[in-house]
């Protein structure tokens, strides 16, 4: 036993020794590429390409963009392993996919676009420490998953001077208190509320419905909670039932408790914001499979999981009767040319249809278009790609979602355009689009001046 | 003494900190390295500037690494004087880490939306400490009644009232998922609009040596650390280590000689407590804004694995053990990183040999991938998750002294070479 762990000892020292030799300064090692098929087939065409694009222009770098070796490395805090990870992997499969086809037509002028994705697990430490590992090896963040873990790096994206997506749909990102280094896209989480309740509350049929409102804290189903509160008073709700922040993730016994309380408020509509994976079906379940309640039911959208309308589910058929929902950008079956691009880049990656995807397309798209300006204005540092996205005054996301602005006012900018969304088993995605492009009277006159949940401290 | 380095010959010599003339001299270089550490990082000096040093420590993010081996370095010394030196099981720390960083956050937060009363460093750190420790001295008293297991899950029942506190107390939390933010580290006489070293931002110290934030930092838990060392390291050679030891090793015959457990398990659970409260500080200051969810269940057992590993009872060994957690995800990350860039370049026996290992797409089996997480294969963090797990289980069965048994068989090892004992 003695003379094993002695191995032992020396086998794991040798192998720390050998991690630590490691050069983890070694950019290109830290890349991950797209579909390996295009990507392998683009690298002549890279290297065809660095010449044109030194001879073209004088170009200012820093950190991300190699002229060199015609590459831009663009980063993602993401959560593959996290609360968001059964979603996040499929917007993220989506990101891949598209860069893979931009790289394979010839790139951003030329220069290739390479991805790096930093796994953060939705954890708020491991967040900052990795944003500050990648600060001095990326131009940019693709995305930023989570709001406080946003918020967490603003000071460190402010100092760095450099641009980060929210994939996040907290209000806040539209008010210029949060706003200074991130470009929001979509309608904010608040701005849905009051659009999905309208629509229910006109399909609802009903002259003055009463509304249960239930949440998980945080300023995700905080910033919803407030948006059907707004929408509550702008409509003149009755609110039966005011659960925000009461379903914790992770405590069944908040799951049980809230469902009841739902079911005893017996309210005509519900207001749900949570994770879909984590005590959003245990809530529904209890409110109408226990309870037998019957509610047009609704949620800020990551609160949708297509696995609900699985035959196996167990709440396929209540589910398809009651639920609502919005999302950002036009679901995978859509008529627009981008829908047509997802599918196709998709289905040439062999990947199954997903609603998810189109968000990939859309938040690839602002950089596509941010990348494009900055190397245009010669400035492709990241200050400069911070300023080239912060210049747009719209975004062209080829129909797939409403486009937005970086320029103007909050009130101007915020955006308020959603589609409807109701569950349908029978189409490949579990989802079908019953209203696109809708705003609804209450949000279009809501005036936005500052995030609708203010995020304390 | 000289040549026979182990004759002592006072008692003083004999309870000396660095005890042989090796020891001094290994201190001594250890010390100097890791002050010397940022001075070679990369951009670390002045506009871009430093003396030469490698390409990884360039952009600060190794030194923010360190930084945060540092501080849970703070807390691990604070659990190992608890569980190591006194021998009372605590799953707590996370609580009492939790206080000391709300603690901080009321005392050197700027008044805003949330309770803060701006006060300066010099009060909010050692704030979060007391506070903690107070706390731990109420705690306390039910080690006296309870041990071993039963201790445990009075500890463990502290981090969910924890847990429960500060998602509740959202005047002073933020608010679950919400969070708040906590003083940057900044050094000020009182509430002055310029403070005298301003860590958090690239500047100067009193207008000499303009170094980078995360070089300044990492000196400044650098200092706090070799100070709560010494502490740590003291503690043991006093009548309290003392006994706390016999407390640890029976507790009855302890007392029979004399040793009064109440007040000596108390003093322990104090101590451990404000270690606790200030790496709580330290930790929410350096990450800049935490959520109530950070100060959990799996942050104390963070702590256990690490004096496990590192080695229970001794300071070295949490020191060691520190490292090990902290840097080893790391670790694994960069060096699964490069095995992917050998992959992607595909040439040589490596390549082939790693390719069996890394999946780098969604039609290549493999190990882990460093993708999207959409090939198969583990996820860089599943994997550390894997590799930790495993760690804990073979060193209790094969190594309970921990990293610092392994170092004091090669250090025996190479004392008789060439005999073999």
């Amino acid at each position: 036993m003695r003379i094993k762990s002695k191995w032992l000892a020396i086998l794991l020292t040798l192998g720390l020794v050998l991690a630590a030799c490691s050069p983890s300064g070694d950019e290109g090692t830290e890349t991950t590429e797209g579909s390996t098929a295009t990507t392998q087939g683009s690298t002549e065409t890279t290297e065809g390409m660095t010449d044109t694009t030194e001879g073209a222009m004088d170009i200012a770098t820093d950190v991300g963009v190699d002229l060199d070796a015609g590459t831009i490395t663009i980063g993602y805090l993401t959560d593959q392993t996290g609360a968001f990870s059964p979603l996040v992997t499929q917007i993220n499969a989506g990101i891949e996919a598209y860069w893979a086809d931009i790289n394979a037509n010839g790139g951003i002028h030329g220069l290739q676009v390479q991805l790096d994705f930093a796994d953060t697990a939705y954890d708020g430490e491991k967040h900052v420490q990795l944003f500050n590992e990648k600060k001095d090896e990326v131009v940019a963040f693709g995305h930023s998953v989570g709001s406080p873990q946003t918020v967490a790096i603003t000071p460190g994206l402010q100092e760095q001077g450099m641009l980060a997506i929210p994939l996040t749909w907290y209000s806040g990102w539209s008010d210029p208190a949060y706003n200074s280094n991130v470009v929001p896209h979509g309608e904010p989480y608040c701005i849905e509320a009051m659009n999905i309740i309208e629509y229910m509350v006109d399909a609802s049929g009903i002259d003055s419905p009463t509304i249960a409102i239930a949440s998980i804290p945080g300023d995700y189903g905080l910033d919803a909670s407030a948006g059907a509160k707004l929408a509550a008073e702008a409509l003149g709700l009755d609110i039966v039932y005011d659960g925000a922040g009461k379903i914790i993730p992770g405590d069944t016994t908040s799951y049980i408790d809230v469902g009841n309380a739902i079911a005893e408020a017996n309210p005509d509509i519900v207001y749900h914001t949570g994770i879909p994976w984590l005590g959003w079906p245990e809530v529904y379940s209890q409110a109408v499979i226990t309870n037998g309640l019957e509610a047009m039911w609704s949620g800020a959208a990551p609160s949708w999981g297509p696995n609900y309308v699985a035959e196996d589910s167990g709440i396929r058929d209540e589910i398809t009767r009651d639920f609502y929902w919005a999302t950002v950008a036009k679901p995978w079956g859509g008529d627009s040319e981008g829908n047509t691009a997802v599918r196709d880049v998709m289905t040439a990656a062999g990947a199954a249809p997903s609603d998810f995807y189109a968000e990939g397309f859309v938040e690839s798209q602002i950089m596509y278009q941010a990348l494009n300006i900055a190397y245009e204005n010669g400035d492709m540092t990241q200050a400069g790609v911070l300023a080239a996205a912060k210049s747009i005054e719209a975004v062209d996301y080829m129909g797939l979602a409403p486009s937005d602005d970086y320029v103007g006012e909050p009130n101007d900018t915020v955006q308020r355009v959603g589609y409807v969304m109701r569950p349908d088993p029978t189409s490949e995605t579990g989802s079908m689009l019953v209203q696109p492009d809708y705003t609804s009277p209450t949000a279009a006159a809501y005036e936005f001046n500052e995030a609708c949940y203010q995020l304390a401290g | 003494m000289r040549g026979r380095p182990l004759l002592f010959i006072s008692y003083e010599s004999d309870q000396a900190l660095l005890n042989t003339g090796t020891k001094k001299l290994m201190m001594f270089l250890f010390l100097s390295l890791l002050v010397v550490i940022p001075f070679f990082a990369p951009g670390s000096i002045g506009e871009q500037g430093s003396l030469p040093g490698p390409d990884f420590l360039a952009g600060g993010d190794w030194l923010r690494l360190l930084s945060t081996v540092g501080i849970y370095a703070i807390g691990a010394l604070g659990l190992n004087i608890l569980t190591g030196l006194a021998g009372q099981i605590s799953l707590g720390n996370a609580f009492f880490m939790g206080l000391g960083a709300y603690t901080a956050a009321v005392l050197g937060s700027p008044e805003g939306a949330l309770w803060g009363l701006g006060l300066p460093m010099w009060i909010w750190l050692p704030g979060a400490g007391i506070v903690a420790a107070l706390v731990g001295i109420f705690i306390a008293p039910t080690a006296t009644r309870v041990r071993g297991l039963y201790l445990a899950i009075v500890t463990l029942g502290l981090v969910f009232i924890g847990e429960y506190l500060w998602r509740n107390l959202d005047f002073i939390t933020g608010g679950s998922q919400s969070g708040r933010s906590h003083p940057a580290f900044a050094f000020r006489l009182w509430k002055e609009e310029t403070p005298l070293i301003d860590f958090s931002k690239d500047g100067t110290w009193f207008g000499v040596l303009n170094m980078s934030s995360e070089a300044k930092t990492y000196l400044l838990i650098l200092g706090l650390t070799i100070l709560f060392v010494l502490l740590a390291k003291n503690l043991q050679r006093t009548r309290s280590g003392r006994a706390f030891m016999s407390i640890r090793d029976r507790d009855i015959a302890a007392e029979i000689m004399g040793v009064d457990e109440f007040k000596y398990k108390t003093t322990a659970f104090a101590l451990s407590s404000f270690f606790a409260g200030i790496s709580g500080a330290l930790l929410a200051s350096l990450v800049g804004r935490t959520i109530p969810e950070t100060w959990n269940l799996f942050l104390s057992v963070e702590f256990i694995a690490i004096i496990l590993i590192g080695g229970v009872g001794v300071v070295s060994g949490t020191i060691l053990g520190t490292i090990f957690v902290i840097l080893l995800p790391r670790l694994v990350q960069d060096f699964t990183e490069w095995m992917e860039g050998v992959v992607n370049s595909g040439h040589g026996v490596l390549a082939s040999i790693f390719d069996v290992f890394i999946s780098t797409g969604p039609n290549d089996f493999g190990l882990v991938n460093t993708s999207a997480g959409v090939a198969p294969g583990l996820g860089i963090d599943q994997l550390n998750l894997v590799i930790y797990g495993l760690l804990i289980v073979v060193f209790l069965i094969f190594e309970p002294l921990g990293l610092y048994g392994i170092w004091l068989r090669i250090r025996n090892y190479w004392k008789s070479w060439p005999f073999t004992y």
